[in-house]
C-alpha cells in the first residue's frame, strides 16, 4: 500500500486518508469536507489535541447521557449540547481556538474517600507531598521581603524592571515568586497596592521559544493565535502608549530554555520593559547562577540589569523545620529520623523535594510495616532505597563467567595503567583468571556476547562488537568495587 | 476601582518620599535630554540635514558597546519635529522580525505598500518602486542590525545598496554592538565607495559623563540630595572602569537607594520602639522629626552594592562557610587535590570520582555512587565554578575548574577538615 501511496495520482486524496485516521475512532464525520484542511494545528498548544476535543463531541455525550446516570456526565459535554447543532471538528477547534470552550477533564465517577477516615500516617503522606505548598514558606523569609520589596516598589513606581532569581533546584525559587505575588495580588484587591495583571510562562512547557508569544498573549486574552500575530500584537501592546494601562507583572521560569542562537525571544522580553510606555515588570528564574554572562549576549545581559538573587541550597537546620512545618503537630514522625533525613539531603544537594520524598517513602515502609510511628530504620531504608547504589549488587548477581570477565578487564588495567583496554589484552586476562580458577573459558565469540552484555547493563563502557579484537573497553564501576563485590561474596 | 484608574496621577495616595522619587527617576527606560551624548547628536543632526538639503542618499552604521545610548539618541531625533516634515520615517527593530528575508515584509507594512504578491521577492520590488518614486526622503533605521547577518548576506547587502538605487532617497541607518560589522560582514561595500556607510562609534560612558547623567535625573525630580557627589563619584568611577554601560550605573544607583530606604525603614521600626517606651508628646515630636529628615546615601552602601555586584570571589569564601553542601565541598577538594597535584590537568568524571571515594572512605564519610556524584558535580556546575564538557558516557565527561585555582585552594584551606584533604596526597592513588 506504501506503493500505491507513492504514486502521483494516488497523492492527490492523501489529504482525506489523513482526516480519515485522525477521526476514525469517533466515526463522527458526517459533513464531507470542502477544500484544504486547516493548516494552522501546528500552532496549537499541547492541551488541546483534536483527539481529545473530538472524544466529547455531542453525538457522543448525548448518547453517554441517556445511557448513564445525569450526575456523571462530564460538564464540557453539557455546555457543548447547548449549542443547537452538533459541531463539526473545524468549528469545534474554532471554538477552541477563541477561548470559548474551556478544557475539561472526565470527572471520577466515584467520590474521593472522606479525610476523617484516613489513619494518622496516611494523613502524614498527604502534608508531606511535594505538590501542598504552604501558605508561608518557612526559612525563605529573606528572600521574600526581598522579591517584595522589588516587585512592591515596581508596581508602585509604575515603571518597568527586570529580576534575575537564581538557585539549584528545589530551593523554593518559584513557589516564594508565586507567594509574593499572591499576597501582592491579595493587597490590590484591598486597595492597598495599584491593580496588576499576572502573566506567566515556563520555559519547559513551550516546544519552541516563540511559542512564548502565544502563551502570553493567550493569557492575556483567551485566544490562541499563531505566533507571529502573537508578537505583533504584542508588540502593539507594549509599544504604544496607553492610558489606563496597569503594570503586568511577567514571570518567566526556566529562562535558560528560551535562548536559542539568535535570542530574539529573551531579547524582546526583557527589552519590553525598557520601554515607558509598557510598565512591564519581569522577573526570571533559572539555575544558573551565572547565566547572564555564560549564555546570553552582552545586549541581553544588559537588559537583563543587575538585580538578582541567589537562593542558597537549604541546610539541614532548614530542611528539619521545612519538614516539621509540614507535619504540622503529628506525631508521626520522630525527631531524629526526620533529623536523620534533614542531614542526608542537605549534605548532597539540599533539596527540598528530595528530603519530602525521602519522608514520603519512608511512611510507605512504616505503612506495609503496620506500625504507626515512623522510625529511624524505615528512614534509613528509604535513604538506602532513595539514595541507591546498586552497582555492587549487580556485579554480585552476574554469571560467574561475566564476573571473571569484570575481573579481568580490572587486571588489565592495572597491569597497563591506562583506563582504556582492547578486548584482546582482556581475553588474555580472562585466559589466564580461568586457568588459575580452573574453569572452561568462553570462546572469543561467546566472551564478546559478554562484554555486550555487560556494556548493556553499563557496567562497562564498550564499543560496537563489530571489530572485536580490537573494540575498546572502559570499566564503568571502579575497580574497587569489584574486588569488594566478589570478595565479600567469597566470604559468604 | 474604576473611577481613580481615570486620573492615574492621582492614584498613587501616600505622599512619596525623596527615595522613591528618586528610584522612580533612575529607572533605564527612554528620556527626553541626553547628557553626555551633545556630540554624537550633534554629528547625527548634522549628517541628516546636510543630506536632506543635497536631497542625496547615504548610509551610516553605528556602533557601541551595549547601553552607551545609541537606540536612545535615534529615536530622539526620530522624534524631532524638525524632521518629521521632511522625512518619512521608519524604526525597526530586527529582533522582532520572523526570519531574516520578512524584514522586506515589515518594512512594506511600515510603509503602507501594497505589494503584488505574497513572497519575499514582490515585497521587495514593491519597495524598490517606492523608493524610486517616493516624493519624501526616507529615513529607516534598523536596530540592531547584526540579527540579519547570514552566511550568504544577502538581505544586508540588498539594504546597503538601496542608498546608490537610481533614483532613490533614503538614509539608512543601522544600529549594531560590534565595531568592524561592515568591514568583517559586508566587504564587498569596500570596492565601491559610494556604498560604503559611514562609520560612527559611541564610545563608552566616562566617569564625568555617568555624574553628568546622574545629576541630571536626579535634578528633574529634585532629589539631587539623595546622593552626595562622593558617591556619585565613587559608582561613575567604577562603572565606567568596567563597561560605561549606563544600564548599569543607573541600576547599581537604584539599588543603593532601594537599600538606603530599606535601611532606614529598619531604622524607624527601631525608632518606633524606642518612641513606644518614651512618653506622650515628646514622642510625637521625635517621630516627626525621624519622618522629614533625609539620610542622603552613604559612600559605604554604596561600595557594599558595588562589591556585591562586580566582587565575585568576596562571595566565595562565606558561600563554601555556609551553605555549601558537604558532598559537594568533598568534591571541589577532591579536584583542586588533582589538579595542585597531577601533571595531567584533564580530569574525567571517572577520575574524579575514584580520588573521591577515596577521600571519603579515609574520612569515614559514606560516599556516593556515580550516578549521584554526577548529579552532585551538576549542581556545583550551576554556580560557576565548574564547566562540565560533555562525551559519549557520564563517567567520560570532563571537569574543568573555572575560578581561579589559588582563589579556591585559599577559600577552602580554612576548614580543618578541608585543609587535611587538600594535603593529603596518598589519596590520589599513585
Amino acid at each position: 500500500s506504501r506503493l500505491a501511496e507513492g504514486t502521483p495520482r494516488r497523492s492527490i486524496h492523501l489529504s482525506n486518508i489523513v482526516e480519515q485516521r485522525v477521526f476514525k475512532d469517533d466515526d463522527i464525520i458526517s459533513t464531507p469536507k470542502r477544500g484544504r484542511p486547516k493548516k494552522s494545528v501546528e500552532d496549537e498548544d499541547d492541551d488541546y489535541t483534536p483527539k481529545k476535543s473530538v472524544q466529547k463531541t455531542p453525538t457522543r455525550s448525548r448518547r453517554l447521557s441517556t445511557a448513564t446516570k445525569p450526575a456523571t456526565t462530564p460538564s464540557k459535554g453539557t455546555t457543548a449540547t447547548s449549542a443547537a447543532a452538533p459541531m463539526t471538528p473545524s468549528q469545534k477547534m474554532k471554538k477552541i481556538r477563541a477561548g470559548e470552550l474551556s478544557p475539561s477533564m472526565q470527572q471520577r465517577t466515584d467520590r474521593p474517600v472522606k479525610d476523617s477516615s484516613k489513619s494518622q500516617l496516611q494523613l502524614a503522606r498527604e502534608q508531606l507531598h511535594v505538590s501542598v505548598v504552604p501558605k508561608s514558606l518557612p526559612c525563605r523569609e529573606r528572600e521574600f521581603e526581598n522579591i517584595y520589596a522589588f516587585l512592591e516598589g515596581k508596581i508602585q513606581d509604575q515603571c518597568g524592571g527586570c529580576m534575575y532569581v537564581s538557585g539549584v533546584p528545589g530551593t523554593g525559587k518559584t513557589a516564594t515568586v508565586t507567594g509574593v505575588i499572591r499576597t501582592l495580588q491579595r493587597l490590590s484587591k484591598q486597595n492597598e497596592l495599584p491593580a496588576f495583571e499576572f502573566l506567566e510562562i515556563n520555559g519547559m512547557r513551550l516546544t519552541e521559544p516563540r511559542q512564548a508569544y502565544v502563551q502570553i498573549y493567550k493569557q492575556l486574552t483567551g485566544k490562541t493565535v499563531s505566533w507571529e500575530h502573537a508578537h505583533s500584537l504584542l508588540e502593539k501592546r507594549f509599544t504604544t502608549p496607553a492610558p489606563r494601562r496597569v503594570t503586568t507583572v511577567l514571570l518567566v521560569d526556566e529562562l535558560d530554555i528560551l535562548c536559542n542562537r539568535r535570542q530574539d525571544v529573551v531579547y524582546n522580553l526583557l527589552d519590553w520593559p525598557t520601554k515607558s510606555a509598557a510598565k512591564l515588570v519581569v522577573v526570571t528564574i533559572a539555575n544558573t547562577m551565572d547565566l547572564p554572562e555564560r549564555l546570553l549576549m552582552g545586549k541581553v545581559t544588559s537588559r537583563l540589569g543587575l538585580t538578582r538573587l541567589t537562593f542558597q541550597p537549604y541546610t539541614h537546620k532548614q530542611l528539619q523545620e521545612i519538614v516539621t512545618a509540614r507535619l504540622g503537630g503529628s506525631e508521626a514522625f520522630k525527631g531524629e529520623a526526620v533529623q536523620l533525613v534533614a542531614r542526608k539531603v542537605a549534605a548532597v544537594s539540599g533539596d527540598a523535594r528530595r528530603a519530602l520524598d525521602i519522608c514520603r517513602r519512608a511512611t510507605e515502609i512504616a505503612d506495609t510495616a503496620s506500625v504507626k510511628c515512623v522510625t529511624l530504620l524505615h528512614v534509613q531504608q528509604a535513604l538506602a532505597e532513595m539514595i541507591a547504589s546498586a552497582k555492587v549488587q549487580a556485579i554480585k548477581n552476574c554469571s560467574r563467567l561475566e564476573q571473571i570477565f569484570l575481573q579481568a578487564v580490572a587486571a588489565e588495567v592495572t597491569r597497563t595503567g591506562v583506563e582504556e583496554t582492547t578486548f584482546m589484552g582482556v581475553y588474555t586476562q580472562v585466559e589466564t583468571i580461568a586457568a588459575f580458577m580452573g574453569v572452561t573459558l568462553p570462546a572469543p565469540g561467546r566472551a564478546l556476547r559478554l562484554c555486550a552484555t555487560l556494556g548493556a547493563e553499563r557496567l562497562i563502557i564498550s564499543e560496537h562488537s563489530r571489530n572485536d579484537l580490537f573494540q575498546k573497553i572502559l570499566l564503568n564501576v571502579s575497580a574497587d568495587d569489584i574486588h569488594y563485590a566478589l570478595r565479600v561474596g567469597e566470604v559468604n | 476601582q474604576q473611577q481613580p484608574q481615570s486620573e492615574p496621577e492621582t492614584l498613587p495616595s501616600p505622599p512619596r518620599n525623596k527615595y522613591q522619587n528618586a528610584r522612580r527617576v533612575l529607572n533605564s527606560a527612554e528620556t527626553q535630554n541626553l547628557p553626555g551624548r551633545e556630540e554624537q547628536l550633534l554629528e547625527l543632526r548634522e549628517f541628516f540635514t546636510s543630506h536632506l538639503e543635497s536631497q542625496s542618499s547615504g548610509s551610516l552604521y553605528v556602533s557601541g558597546q551595549p547601553g552607551t545610548g545609541k537606540t536612545a539618541c535615534l529615536s530622539l531625533l526620530l522624534r524631532d519635529p524638525a524632521f518629521s516634515k521632511r522625512l518619512q520615517r521608519v524604526y525597526i527593530n530586527c529582533t522582532s522580525i520572523a526570519s531574516v528575508g520578512a524584514v522586506y515584509k515589515k518594512l512594506c507594512a511600515e510603509l503602507q505598500l501594497k505589494p503584488n504578491g505574497r513572497t519575499e521577492r514582490d515585497h521587495l520590488e514593491a519597495i524598490q518602486r517606492h523608493l524610486r518614486s517616493a516624493k519624501r526622503m526616507l529615513l529607516l533605521v534598523l536596530d540592531e542590525i547584526d540579527q540579519l547577518s547570514t552566511s550568504r548576506q544577502a538581505v544586508l547587502y540588498t539594504i546597503f545598496e538601496w542608498p546608490a538605487l537610481p533614483g532613490a532617497r533614503i538614509l539608512l541607518v543601522g544600529i549594531a554592538n560590534s565595531l568592524d560589522l561592515t568591514d568583517r560582514a559586508l566587504m564587498r561595500l569596500n570596492a565601491r565607495c559610494e556604498l560604503k556607510p559611514r562609520l560612527m562609534h559611541f564610545p563608552p560612558y566616562s566617569k564625568q559623563q555617568i555624574v553628568e547623567i546622574f545629576k541630571s535625573r536626579l535634578a528633574e525630580a529634585e532629589v539631587l540630595d539623595v546622593f552626595p557627589p562622593v558617591t556619585l563619584q565613587l559608582l561613575a568611577a567604577k562603572v565606567s572602569a568596567i563597561s560605561g554601560d549606563v544600564r548599569r550605573a543607573l541600576d547599581i544607583g537604584r539599588r543603593v537607594v532601594e537599600i538606603a530606604e530599606q535601611q532606614k525603614r529598619d531604622g524607624e521600626k527601631e525608632f518606633n520602639m524606642k518612641a513606644l517606651e518614651l512618653e506622650g508628646k515628646d514622642a510625637v515630636e521625635a517621630k516627626e522629626k525621624q519622618a522629614d529628615t533625609l539620610k542622603p546615601v552613604q559612600v559605604t552602601q554604596v561600595a557594599a552594592v558595588l562589591n556585591k555586584v562586580y566582587g565575585a570571589s568576596q562571595n566565595l569564601e562565606e558561600d563554601i562557610e555556609a551553605a555549601f553542601p558537604l558532598q559537594q565541598k568533598l568534591m571541589l577538594c577532591s579536584l583542586v587535590l588533582m589538579l595542585r597535584n597531577e601533571r595531567n590537568k584533564d580530569i574525567s568524571m571517572g577520575r574524579l570520582h575514584e580520588v573521591y571515594r577515596r577521600v571519603c572512605s579515609k574520612r569515614n564519610i559514606l560516599a556516593l555512587d556515580q550516578a549521584e556524584f554526577a548529579g552532585t558535580v551538576d549542581l556545583v556546575e550551576t554556580r560557576g565554578i565548574l564547566r562540565i564538557i560533555r562525551k559519549k558516557e557520564p563517567r567520560l565527561h570532563k571537569v574543568l575548574l573555572q575560578w581561579d585555582e589559588g582563589e579556591v585552594h585559599a577559600a577552602l584551606s580554612d576548614k580543618q577538615l578541608i585543609a587535611s584533604i587538600l594535603s593529603d596526597t596518598a589519596c590520589l592513588g599513585k
